[in-house]
C-alpha cells in the first residue's frame, strides 16, 4: 500500500513514496532523455517497490517545456479567422532587447504557408457577424496532409465570448481527418488576446503528439508491472490531474514540476502554521520563488516560455503558479567579463561536466565549488558520500579567477556567494514587494539542493524572521504532488459593470454556465456533482484599467445587495497592490473557477520521538566561512539522525544525503514535529 | 589616503540600483490608467546621482532612457537656493523647453532622496499622459505652430511639498485636461513610483552607508564610460557624412566624426525650425543621438551618464533639432526616428556589415477616438503602429516590430481594441506592398482595417517615410511606404500621412498601411531555396520571384 510519486528534472528523476504505515522512502535516477518513462522504472526499481502496491501514483514532467524549448514537437498547422493570418507571427511586437538592431524575433511556430484563413466572424459581444464557411476545408486539410502536418490548432477572433465557429470547425476536422491531432483555442481557455490564445493553441497542438505517446508508454509501462490506480499528471496550476484528461490538453502540464514545489510548501505551511510564505527552491540551474498568502498561492494566466532580456518569448495562456525564476543555481558558472567584474550565472555546468569539483571535466567555477571552498559543503560527504570532491581542480580554477580579480580564493568565493545571494534576494523582492508584500511578514520555506545552503543568508538580508528547510527537501516538488487535489481551472472573459441587480444577473448567469460546464465534463469522467468543490472568482479592475486584482466571489446566488460588498473588497485589495484606491467605477472582467476533487492524499505524520540524545547527531566540527558573518568553527550534524524536538544553536551545518543546511553563528535551529529545521533568523 | 573599497560590495550596490529602476518601472506599469502607459510602454524610469547624472534606468522604451538625467539636471539649476527642495518633495514639468526634454504629452516626475540634510540621488519617470488640454482631443495636433496650442505647460513646478500634495496645483492639472480621471489614475501611478525608488535608495545607504553608496554610483558612471570606449574601439573611424531628402521640407544633414575616444555628431547643418510641431529640442535631438551611439557601439543594457560620455553632439539654435521658443514640437517623436534614422544611414554605408538596411522607420502615431456605440462614452485610441525592418549582412528583416524607439512596447490586440473602443478590426496581417527584395530581404509591413461604428469619429496621424522609401544596401531593393487610407462607406478612397482631426462617420475603415524593411544585398544571390520557400509562404508572388530573384532562370541553370 504506496502513495507515490515521481517528478522528472533535468537532471534527476525523483521518486518519494510514503507507506501506510507512514515510513517515507525517496530515490534519485539519472532522467533518460528521450526515454522519460524509462527513467520513472528505474526509479521505482532504485526504490525497491513495485506498482502492484500502489494505492496512487502522481507523476510530473517537464517533457511539455522540454518540447517547446527544444523545438521537438509536431509539424502544426493553424486555422484562423480570415484578414488574421500573420497573428502567429506579428505577435505583439515588442523588442525587450531595445538597443538591439539586428534583434532575432521568435520565429512562430507554424510557418505561413501552413497558416489558413477560414471566412467567418463572431463580434466581441458573442454574435456571429458572418457566418462559418467551411466548404474549403477539405482541400486545406489535403493540403495540410500532404505536408505532413501531424496536429492542427483552431483560434478565431473573439471565440472567448463565443466557441461556436471553433467547436463547429474542431468537429468537421475530426470527421474529415479522424486520426490527426486537433485542437481549438475555446478547449484551452476562454480569455480574450488572439495572440496569446492562439499561440496557446498552436503550442499544445506542437506538444500533443508527443505527450500523447509518452503518457501511452508511461501508462503501459505502469501497468505492465501490475499497478491498478488511476495515475495522475502534475499541472501547472498546483493540483493534478487524471492523465487521461491531462492527454487532452498536455499544455497545462507546462511549469508541473515548480508548481508542486510551491504547492507543497503552501500545503506544508498550512499543516505548520505557517500561512505567509515564500516559497524557494534552488536547483542546479535556477532559482525559483513564490508568494503564499494565507495558505493560498497565486497563479497567473499569462505565463511566458523563454522571455528573457533578449527574446520576446512565447506566450501560454493557462494557469501556472506565479513564479520569478533567475539563472541561479548550484551549478551556476562565475565567471569575469573584460572589466574584471565578477558574475554568476546564468550559464550553468549543468549535470555534464558539472561543477569543477565532480571531477568530470568541468573547467569553470560553479556556487557549489564556491561552497565547498568556504567549507559549507562537506567535500567529504559530497553529493551525500557517493562522490569525492575534486578538490585539487576546485582550487585550481578558483585561482585563475582570484589572478584576474587580483584577489584571494576565499575572497572569490565569497563574492561568488554573495553575488548569487544578490540575485536570489532580487528575485524575491520581485515576487513579494513588487506585488505589493512586504516579506518581513513572511516565512521562508527553503528547498531543493541548494535551499538549505543559503536560505538563512537571505532571510537575514530581507528582514525575514524564520526559516524552514522542510524534512525531504531535495525531492520536496515531488512530496508536494502527494498533497495536491485534482483540479480545473476554468477562465471566462466577460466585462461586467459592478452596479447593481443587472451586474448580480449576468454574474449568476455566467458562473452556473461555467459550473454547469465543468459538471458535464466531470460527469463524463464518471466524477459526481457532490464530489466537486467549486471555487469562483472573479478579475476586476477600475473600468478601462488594464491590470486587475483577484477576488472572491460569495458562494450561492449572488444578490445585488451583496454587489457592494465586492465591489469594495476589490477596493481593498487593489489598494494593498498598488498603493491607492480611486473614485472610478468598477468592472469585472473574467471569472476564474476552480473546480477541486479531492484525491486520496497524503496526510502527513509527525516524526517519532525515539528519545535520543543531539550528540548521537554531531558529527564533530569544522571550520566554516559564513561570509558576511565571518569564519567559525561549526558543529556538523548528521541530520538523518536528528528527530523533532531537538535544538540547537549555530554556527551549525546540517548534513543530509541530498542537501546540506548552512545555520550562521547565534541563530537558533529547532526540529519540528514532521522532521523540518526551523530557524529563526531575527 | 584614499578608502579602500570592496568591488563586490560595489558590484551588489550597483545590481541593486537596477533592480530598483526596475521595480519603479513595474510600480508605474502596474498602477497606471492608461492603455499607452502600461500597454504601449510609453514611459520610464530612472535613478540618477545627485548631480542628475543617469545612474540606471529602466526604460521600458530606449528613447525614454536618456531623458530622465535632463529634467533632473534642470530642476537642480531651477531650485538652486538653499532649502528650495526638502525632502519627500516631488517636481512635474512637460515643457520641452523647461527640462521636459520631450512634449507636453510626457510628464516627468522628479523626486530627491535626502540622507542626513543631503541630496544622494533622484528617482524620476517619465509617462505619456492621453490629454493635457490643448487644441485637439490627444493634444497633439499636427496644425500646431506654437507650444501653448499643445496643451497646459508645467515648466517645472512642485506638486508635493514634504511628501504633501498641493491640491491647486492637482486642480489646475484636472481643470485642464479633457480625461481628468485618467490623469489622476496616471499621476498617481507615477508617484508611487518615484517614492519606491525613494525607498529602495534609502534601504541600500542604510545597509552600506551613504559614502560607499556615492562611491558606487561614481564607479557606476566609470564602468559605464569603460563599456563604450572599449566598444568604440571596434567601430571603424573616421568622418562620414549625409544630406537626406525628406518626405516634405528641405533636406537633413548630419555630419559624424568618430576617434578613438569620440564620437561626435553634427546636427549644425539641419534645416531651419518647422512652423508646425515637428521639431524636437536640443535635449530630444541629445536622446536620439545617445539612441544610436548606444545600438551602433554596444546594445548590451549597461547604460548610465558614463556610457555617453563620449558622445558629443552639436546643433544649431533654430534649427529643427533646437528650435526657439516657443516652437511647437507635438509631434517630435517622428523627428527623433527620422534623426536616428539618419545616423544609422550615415554609418551603415560605410559600414554593411554591422549595421542594417532601413526600417519602416516611423512611428506611425495614430490617434483616432469617438463615441463608443454600446457606452456612448468617448473612447481615443493613441498607438504606434507595427512595421518591418531592413535585413542585414546575415539575416532576414523582422516582420511586424514596432521601429527603433521602442522596445518592450506591446501592441493592442484586436479583440481588446474592438471591447473597449467599439470598433471593429477587419484585418490584421501583413501587406503586399512591393518592396525589400534582396539577399536577405526586408520584414514585412502590416496592414491594419479599422471599422468605425458610430458617427462624428476624428483621425489624426503623423508618419514619415510615406514617399521617401526605406533605403536599401549592398545592392538590395528598397522597402514600401507608410501611409493611411480612408475606405468611406459610400465608396471613395482618401490616402494620408499627416492629418489632423480627419472626420470619420459609420462604417468608414481606416486603413493602416506601415513599410515593408528595404532589402540588405543583391537579391539574384539569394538562395534559391529561400525564395521558394517565400514563394510558397505567400511573402512574394510568382512574378516578383522571377522579377526580383530570378527564380525561373536560375533554377534552369543550376
Amino acid at each position: 500500500m504506496l502513495r507515490v510519486a515521481t517528478d522528472i528534472g533535468g537532471t534527476f528523476t525523483d521518486l518519494v513514496y510514503i507507506t501506510a504505515g507512514g515510513k517515507v522512502g525517496t530515490a534519485k535516477s539519472h532522467t533518460t532523455t528521450g526515454q522519460f518513462e524509462k527513467g520513472v522504472m528505474d526509479v521505482i526499481k532504485a526504490s525497491h517497490i513495485t506498482p502492484k502496491e500502489f494505492i496512487s501514483f502522481i507523476h510530473g514532467t517537464t517533457i511539455v517545456i522540454n518540447t517547446i524549448i527544444e523545438m521537438k514537437g509536431a509539424k502544426v498547422a493553424l486555422l484562423t479567422t480570415e484578414g488574421f493570418r500573420d497573428i502567429l507571427e506579428i505577435g505583439r511586437g515588442n523588442r525587450p532587447d531595445f538597443f538591439n538592431l539586428e534583434y532575432p524575433k521568435p520565429k512562430p511556430f507554424v510557418p505561413r504557408y501552413l497558416r489558413r484563413e477560414v471566412p467567418e466572424r463572431i463580434s466581441f459581444k458573442g454574435i456571429e457577424s458572418k457566418p462559418l464557411d467551411l466548404s474549403d476545408l477539405p482541400a486545406i486539410l489535403d493540403d495540410f496532409c500532404a505536408e505532413g502536418v501531424e496536429a492542427i490548432a483552431i483560434s478565431f477572433i473573439n471565440s472567448y465570448a463565443n466557441s461556436a465557429h471553433e467547436e463547429a470547425a474542431l468537429s468537421k476536422v475530426k470527421e474529415l481527418w479522424p486520426e490527426v491531432s486537433v485542437v481549438a483555442s475555446y478547449q484551452i481557455t476562454r480569455e480574450w488576446r488572439e495572440y496569446e490564445r492562439t499561440n496557446t493553441a498552436v503550442l499544445s497542438a506542437y506538444v500533443q503528439p508527443i505527450a500523447h505517446r509518452y503518457l501511452d508508454r508511461l501508462n503501459n509501462c505502469l501497468s505492465e508491472a501490475g499497478m491498478r490506480c488511476t495515475p495522475y499528471i502534475m499541472q501547472s496550476n498546483c493540483g493534478v490531474d487524471t492523465l487521461k484528461s491531462a492527454r487532452q490538453i498536455p499544455i497545462t502540464m507546462i511549469e508541473s514540476g515548480p508548481a508542486s514545489g510551491v504547492w507543497g510548501a503552501a500545503a506544508l505551511g498550512r499543516l505548520i502554521g505557517e500561512l505567509n510564505a515564500i516559497a524557494l527552491d534552488i536547483g542546479g540551474t535556477t532559482a525559483k520563488c513564490g508568494l503564499i498568502t494565507n495558505g493560498e498561492v497565486k497563479l497567473n494566466s499569462n505565463y511566458m516560455v523563454a522571455h528573457n532580456e533578449t527574446s520576446a518569448g512565447y506566450p501560454v495562456m493557462v494557469s501556472v503558479v506565479d513564479l520569478v525564476e533567475i539563472g541561479n543555481g548550484g551549478g551556476s558558472i562565475a565567471w569575469v567579463d573584460e572589466f574584471q567584474r565578477l558574475h554568476v550565472g546564468p550559464q550553468s555546468a549543468g549535470a555534464v561536466p558539472g561543477p569543477v569539483s565532480y571531477g568530470a571535466g568541468g573547467m569553470e567555477t560553479t556556487t557549489t565549488d564556491a561552497n565547498l571552498v568556504l567549507g559549507r559543503i562537506n567535500p567529504n560527504y559530497f553529493c551525500g558520500g557517493t562522490q569525492i570532491a575534486d578538490m585539487a581542480a576546485v582550487y585550481k580554477e578558483l585561482d585563475k579567477l582570484a589572478a584576474i580579480l587580483s584577489s584571494s580564493q576565499r575572497e572569490v568565493a565569497r563574492g561568488i556567494i554573495r553575488i548569487a545571494n544578490n540575485s536570489m534576494v532580487n528575485a524575491i523582492k520581485l515576487i513579494s514587494v513588487n506585488r505589493g508584500h512586504d516579506p518581513r511578514d513572511f516565512t521562508l520555506i527553503a528547498f531543493g539542493g541548494g535551499g538549505g545552503m543559503h536560505a538563512c543568508a537571505l532571510a537575514k538580508e530581507l528582514g525575514i524572521k524564520k526559516v524552514v528547510i522542510p524534512s525531504l527537501s531535495a525531492v520536496f516538488s515531488a512530496w508536494g504532488m502527494l498533497l495536491s487535489d485534482l483540479r480545473r481551472d476554468y477562465l471566462q472573459t466577460q466585462i461586467v459593470e459592478l452596479s447593481g441587480a443587472e451586474a448580480a444577473a449576468q454574474i449568476n448567469q455566467a458562473l452556473i454556465l461555467l459550473e454547469e460546464h465543468a459538471i458535464q465534463e466531470f460527469a463524463s469522467e464518471n466524477i459526481e456533482r457532490s464530489q466537486i468543490l467549486f471555487l469562483r472568482y472573479g478579475r476586476c479592475r477600475y473600468q478601462n484599467q488594464e491590470h486587475f486584482v483577484e477576488i472572491a466571489l460569495p458562494d450561492g446566488a449572488i444578490t445585488s445587495g451583496q454587489i457592494n460588498a465586492i465591489i469594495e473588497r476589490f477596493h481593498t485589495k487593489y489598494e494593498r497592490e498598488y498603493t491607492y484606491r480611486l473614485e472610478a467605477s468598477a468592472e469585472l472582467v473574467c471569472y476564474h473557477l476552480v473546480a477541486l476533487i479531492e484525491v486520496d492524499k497524503l496526510k502527513p505524520e509527525k516524526h517519532p520521538r525515539t528519545g535520543r540524545k543531539l550528540i548521537a547527531a554531531i558529527n564533530g566540527k569544522r571550520e566554516v566561512d559564513y561570509v558576511e558573518a565571518g569564519i567559525h568553527q561549526a558543529t556538523i550534524y548528521n541530520g538523518d539522525v536528528l528527530e523533532p524536538g531537538m535544538s540547537f544553536i549555530g554556527p551549525a551545518i546540517i548534513e543530509e544525503s541530498g542537501t546540506t543546511v548552512v545555520i550562521p553563528p547565534g541563530l537558533p535551529c529547532q526540529v519540528d514535529d514532521f522532521g523540518n529545521y526551523c530557524i529563526q533568523t531575527a | 589616503m584614499t578608502k579602500q573599497y570592496d568591488p563586490i560590495t560595489i558590484e551588489i550596490i550597483q545590481s541593486s540600483l537596477q533592480a530598483a529602476a526596475d521595480e519603479m518601472f513595474a510600480a508605474l506599469r502596474h498602477t497606471a490608467m492608461s492603455a499607452i502607459i502600461y500597454e504601449v510602454l510609453d514611459m520610464g524610469t530612472g535613478i540618477t546621482d545627485k548631480n542628475g547624472e543617469l545612474a540606471s534606468s529602466g526604460a521600458g522604451i530606449p528613447g525614454f532612457v536618456g531623458v530622465l538625467d535632463k529634467t533632473v539636471k534642470w530642476v537642480i539649476e531651477k531650485f538652486k537656493k538653499l532649502g528650495d527642495i526638502e525632502p519627500r518633495d516631488i517636481f512635474i514639468t512637460n515643457d520641452p523647453y523647461n527640462g521636459g526634454v520631450t512634449h507636453l504629452n510626457d510628464i516627468v516626475l522628479v523626486m530627491p532622496v535626502f540622507v542626513d540634510d543631503e541630496i544622494v540621488a533622484w528617482t524620476a519617470n517619465i509617462a505619456h499622459w492621453n490629454d493635457v488640454g490643448g487644441m485637439v482631443p490627444g493634444s497633439m495636433s499636427t496644425n500646431a505652430t506654437e507650444i501653448f496650442q499643445e496643451g497646459l505647460i508645467l515648466a517645472g513646478i512642485k506638486i508635493f511639498s514634504r511628501g504633501k500634495p498641493i491640491q491647486s496645483v492637482f486642480d489646475i492639472l484636472t481643470a485642464n485636461c479633457r480625461m481628468p480621471d485618467f490623469l489622476t489614475g496616471d499621476l498617481w501611478a507615477g508617484v508611487a513610483s518615484v517614492r519606491v525608488g525613494e525607498h529602495r535608495i534609502l534601504e541600500i545607504t542604510n545597509k552600506y552607508g551613504k559614502d560607499v553608496f556615492l562611491h558606487a554610483v561614481e564607479e557606476y558612471m566609470n564602468y559605464g564610460e569603460q563599456v563604450s570606449l572599449r566598444a568604440l574601439k571596434r567601430v571603424p573611424k573616421g568622418k562620414y557624412s549625409l544630406v537626406e531628402e525628406q518626405d516634405k521640407g528641405p533636406a537633413y544633414k548630419v555630419a559624424i566624426e568618430i576617434r578613438d575616444d569620440e564620437f561626435i555628431i553634427d546636427l549644425c547643418g539641419s534645416p531651419d525650425q518647422d512652423k508646425g510641431p515637428f521639431n524636437m529640442s536640443r535635449d530630444e535631438a541629445v536622446t536620439a543621438c545617445q539612441m544610436a551611439f548606444k545600438g551602433v557601439t554596444s546594445p548590451d543594457k549597461v547604460v548610465n551618464g558614463g556610457t555617453f560620455r563620449p558622445l558629443k553632439v552639436l546643433t544649431r539654435p533654430g534649427s529643427v533639432f533646437d528650435p526657439i521658443y516657443p516652437a511647437a514640437q507635438g509631434i517630435y517623436y517622428e523627428i527623433t526616428i527620422r534623426l536616428y534614422d539618419l545616423i544609422v544611414r550615415c554609418l551603415a554605408q560605410h559600414m554593411p556589415d554591422r549595421l542594417p538596411a532601413g526600417s519602416f522607420a516611423s512611428v506611425c502615431g495614430t490617434l483616432f477616438g469617438g463615441t463608443h456605440p454600446d457606452t456612448d462614452r468617448q473612447y481615443a485610441v493613441i498607438e504606434p503602429e507595427l512595421g518591418g525592418w531592413g535585413g542585414s549582412s546575415h539575416s532576414d528583416g523582422n516582420s511586424g516590430q514596432f521601429s527603433a524607439a521602442h522596445g518592450e512596447t506591446y501592441n493592442c490586440p484586436a479583440e481588446v481594441a474592438e471591447a473597449r473602443y467599439g470598433v471593429t478590426v477587419d484585418y490584421l496581417s501583413f501587406h503586399d506592398d512591393e518592396g525589400g527584395a534582396g539577399l536577405h530581404r526586408g520584414g514585412k509591413g502590416v496592414r491594419i482595417d479599422y471599422r468605425i461604428k458610430s458617427d462624428n469619429a476624428w483621425l489624426t496621424v503623423a508618419y514619415t517615410r510615406s514617399r521617401i522609401p526605406p533605403w536599401p544596401l549592398e545592392g538590395g531593393c528598397q522597402g514600401s511606404l507608410n501611409y493611411v487610407l480612408i475606405i468611406r462607406a459610400s465608396g471613395p478612397i482618401e490616402r494620408y500621412s499627416v492629418v489632423s482631426g480627419l472626420m470619420l462617420n459609420k462604417d468608414d475603415i481606416i486603413r493602416v498601411m506601415t513599410g515593408t524593411g528595404a532589402g540588405w544585398g543583391n537579391p539574384m544571390q539569394r538562395n534559391l531555396e529561400l525564395v521558394k520557400e517565400d514563394l510558397k509562404n505567400g511573402f512574394i508572388t510568382e512574378e516578383q520571384a522571377n522579377r526580383y530573384y530570378g527564380l525561373e532562370k536560375r533554377a534552369s541553370n543550376a
